[in-house]
């Protein structure tokens, strides 16, 4: 069994799953068997704002342990990367990295903040 | 595994549809009038994810903001029927006074400011709607570099916005529209056309590189004007796009 533990920097509490890549999807956002479709699958929230379509930065993740374990970024997630605050040398989008060997031991970090250029005012 | 996962508190906000408009048989905008008064200010480019509250589940599905005006409390969203597609049905069920949830807006697919350099624009069908409010903040500028729109489609209807965009364009000597209409055609054979013109123009044209470029649509072909782009030597943060 693949092992993917979820460190959360907004102070959540820690969860670890065991789970079998060969039983992707789990759900139906993001790549079948990526980070996000994990984590949905077991029903722990990831923010996925354009549906897990590499159109966001929002499931942005940053791996500590394992990531060459995971499916290699294309380009059009680096592209992606490159606007994510807060990007590190092994950052990926959940949507994206995909978990294949059956015996990974992967960490990650999901950081505090996401890209979300909102801004709301009422009227006066 | 049906189940939706938790989910934390989110920024949700509310809008309810105050108009209806029909582009052509299966292309929609609703027009959202955001709850209590408030107003939505987004970057040209951006998007906002919609809760799709279906059977089973809650699902968010993302949409450009297609708005023109600069009314931030009216945002426009625009789409088509897909096949299968379970959150475009979802909308097309939407009538007057109904209400929506959403958040965002989201997205780095985004023009800021106006074009500072040549800009170079290309859209497909209704991927036009990121694009339609960056031809907005061109057109607003008191100057700006010429930006050009090569937009393609199926047939002349779903050309959208297509009086405004040129009205924009003869009112504004820095900005042009060019039309291109493949019909009869699947949308490899558009993206071919798109592909050869891009080729022609903005290739072997000339050997200007600093041109901007933002590229909107369906599928592989927006990934191959892509890659056509930067294997000419246009700087990779220069060619920004988004894959439907």
């Amino acid at each position: 069994m693949a092992k993917l533990r979820i460190i959360f920097e907004n102070g959540g509490p820690e969860r670890v799953i065991e789970f079998n890549p060969a039983d992707a999807p789990f759900h139906h956002d993001g790549r079948p068997g990526s980070i996000l479709d994990i984590m949905l699958g077991h029903k722990i929230h990831l923010e996925h704002a354009c549906g897990g379509n590499c159109a966001c930065t929002t499931c942005h993740v940053v791996v500590k342990e394992g990531y060459g374990r995971l499916s290699p970024p294309e380009e059009q997630e680096e592209d992606m990367l490159d606007k994510a605050p807060g990007l590190t040398p092994t950052s990926r989008l959940g949507c994206q990295a995909v978990v294949e060997d059956p015996n990974a031991e992967i960490t990650i970090v999901v950081p505090k903040y996401t890209i979300n250029l909102a801004s709301e005012s009422a009227d006066e | 595994m049906s189940d939706a996962p938790e989910k934390p508190a989110r920024n949700l906000r509310s809008a309810r549809v105050e108009r209806i408009f029909d582009h052509a048989p299966g292309i929609r905008s609703l027009f959202l009038r955001l709850a209590e008064g408030r107003a939505l200010r987004f970057v040209p480019g951006q998007f906002i994810s919609i809760s799709i509250p279906l059977e089973d589940e809650t699902r968010t599905r993302a949409y450009s903001i297609a708005s023109g005006s600069e009314d931030a409390h009216v945002i426009e969203i625009c789409f088509n029927r897909v096949p299968g597609g379970r959150g475009a049905a979802w909308l097309f069920e939407r009538g007057v006074g109904d209400t929506l949830d959403f958040i965002g807006p989201f997205g780095t697919f985004t023009m800021e400011r106006a074009p500072e350099v040549e800009t170079v624009l290309i859209a497909e069908g209704t991927a036009i709607a990121p694009i339609r409010p960056m031809m907005h903040l061109a057109a607003r500028a008191k100057e700006h570099a010429p930006t050009l729109l090569l937009y393609g489609a199926q047939s002349p209807e779903q050309l959208l916005y297509r009086a405004e965009l040129e009205r924009l364009a003869a009112n504004d000597r820095d900005l042009r529209i060019e039309s291109m209409v493949v019909p009869d055609a699947d949308c490899a054979a558009l993206y071919e056309r798109l592909a050869e013109e891009t080729q022609k123009r903005w290739v072997n044209g000339d050997n200007v590189r600093v041109r901007q470029f933002y590229i909107c649509g369906v599928g592989k072909g927006v990934l191959r004007l892509r890659d056509l782009l930067r294997a000419a030597g246009y700087e990779r943060r220069s060619v920004h796009y988004e894959q439907w």
